[in-house]
């Protein structure tokens, strides 16, 4: 059973603790999947679906919460990830005081380098709960590749992935 | 002299040709509501669109303000992209603008994304939708990979502006968090914490050092 508050709070907390719309990942990664309220199967297809998805990538989190929890899980998954951007009335205002202090900039610093590092280790292992073979090391390698050149929207990559993954497997 | 006035954009508007228009909360609310339907293609794109609405249609904010309110939001916690429908929102219409910048955005590109998660939901247990993710899962690992590596290149190459030593600390705190979530089984958000307290320490040594080196 899936306690609300506690749900809530995790989602909460990690994007409290991070910027950017995926930074929060590894701390959600970690506190969901140690109370076996989601699957890595789970967290593969929320990421792709809120890539697809309007708005920003960010709302991955919304619907990971309809999968693990349904509507409710959305719902607090909506409210979770919009309460910490208002943090930036705060760190405007702080901003105009204090934020050329060496301080408060090697913070932001140090965290988001921690964040880069954590990423790569949740990546890595969704990787591996979907299965690594030829087939997944060549997508991994290909879609790297298409992305570099800026040329191919991210939902026209994830079509072909998917298309890919169809036909081979 | 009169034929070569510019109108303003916006229709109906008859505001002095300095300083921003001061539209309507109903307006702001439309304003965003459009630019949340058309918020497909992540981040960069949407920004893309905002910033042609509200700097270059609706003239709410100079170019300069638009830029130096992206830059702050990278330092926010949360979603870059509310963070910045929410200043510009307090810039065009105070607290209650912020509010209805961000319902306008959020209203329909969340009911969207919910549908499709419903939609998926229904049609995940097919053995073809399990092989199409099967192949999208590395895709969107691919592209992790390379996100972790364009966040991690500007902060490292920081690091190494400040002195060989920031950047040994920089590596150390790239490398270091990853173990200890992956080996040592720390809990990330104490991994985090910690991380950021050794980046203020090093740059604010840092910074002491270059003042007392200073004549």
């Amino acid at each position: 059973m899936i306690d609300p508050l506690l749900y809530f709070w995790m989602l909460l907390k990690a994007s409290l603790f991070s910027t950017g719309g995926t930074g929060n990942l590894p701390s959600i990664h970690a506190d969901l999947l140690a109370h076996n309220w989601a699957t890595d199967r789970q967290f593969a297809e929320a990421l792709a679906i809120g890539q697809i998805s309007p708005g920003p990538s960010g709302f991955w989190v919304i619907s990971l919460g309809y999968l693990t929890d349904g509507v409710r899980g959305a719902l607090l998954a909506t409210l979770a990830i919009s309460l910490p951007p208002l943090l930036i009335l705060a760190v405007a205002a702080l901003h105009r005081r204090v934020g050329d202090h060496p301080a408060m900039q090697g913070f932001v610093h140090g965290l988001g380098l921690a964040v880069c590092g954590i990423f790569l280790v949740v990546v890595v292992q969704l990787l591996k709960e979907n299965g690594f073979d030829l087939i997944s090391a060549a997508i991994v390698l290909a879609s790297i590749g298409l992305a570099l050149t800026k040329r191919v929207p991210v939902p026209v990559l994830l079509l072909l992935a998917g298309l890919a993954g169809a036909l081979l497997y | 002299m009169s034929n070569l006035k510019v109108e303003p954009l916006v229709t109906g508007t008859l505001q002095p040709a300095a300083g921003p228009a001061r539209p309507s909360l109903w307006q702001l609310l439309r304003v965003w509501f459009m630019l949340g339907i058309q918020s497909f293609g992540g981040g960069t794109a949407t920004l893309f669109l905002i910033r042609r609405a509200v700097v270059e249609q609706h003239r709410w904010i100079s170019e300069g303000a638009f830029t130096r309110d992206w830059a702050l939001c990278q330092a926010a916690p949360g979603i870059n992209l509310l963070c910045m429908t929410i200043l510009l929102g307090r810039q065009v219409a105070g607290i209650p603008g912020a509010l209805v910048a961000m319902l306008g955005l959020m209203l329909p590109s969340v009911t969207i994304t919910i549908v499709m998660t419903a939609l998926y939901a229904d049609l995940r247990n097919l053995s073809m939708v399990q092989a199409a993710l099967r192949g999208v899962v590395p895709a969107t690992v691919g592209m992790g990979l390379l996100l972790s590596a364009n966040m991690a290149r500007p902060l490292l190459a920081t690091s190494r502006r400040e002195s060989q030593g920031s950047l040994g600390v920089g590596i150390l705190l790239l490398v270091g968090s990853a173990a200890a979530v992956q080996f040592w089984h720390l809990p990330v958000i104490i991994v985090l914490c910690g991380a950021g307290a050794i980046g203020a320490l090093n740059t604010w040594y840092h910074a002491t050092q270059a003042k007392v080196g200073q004549p």
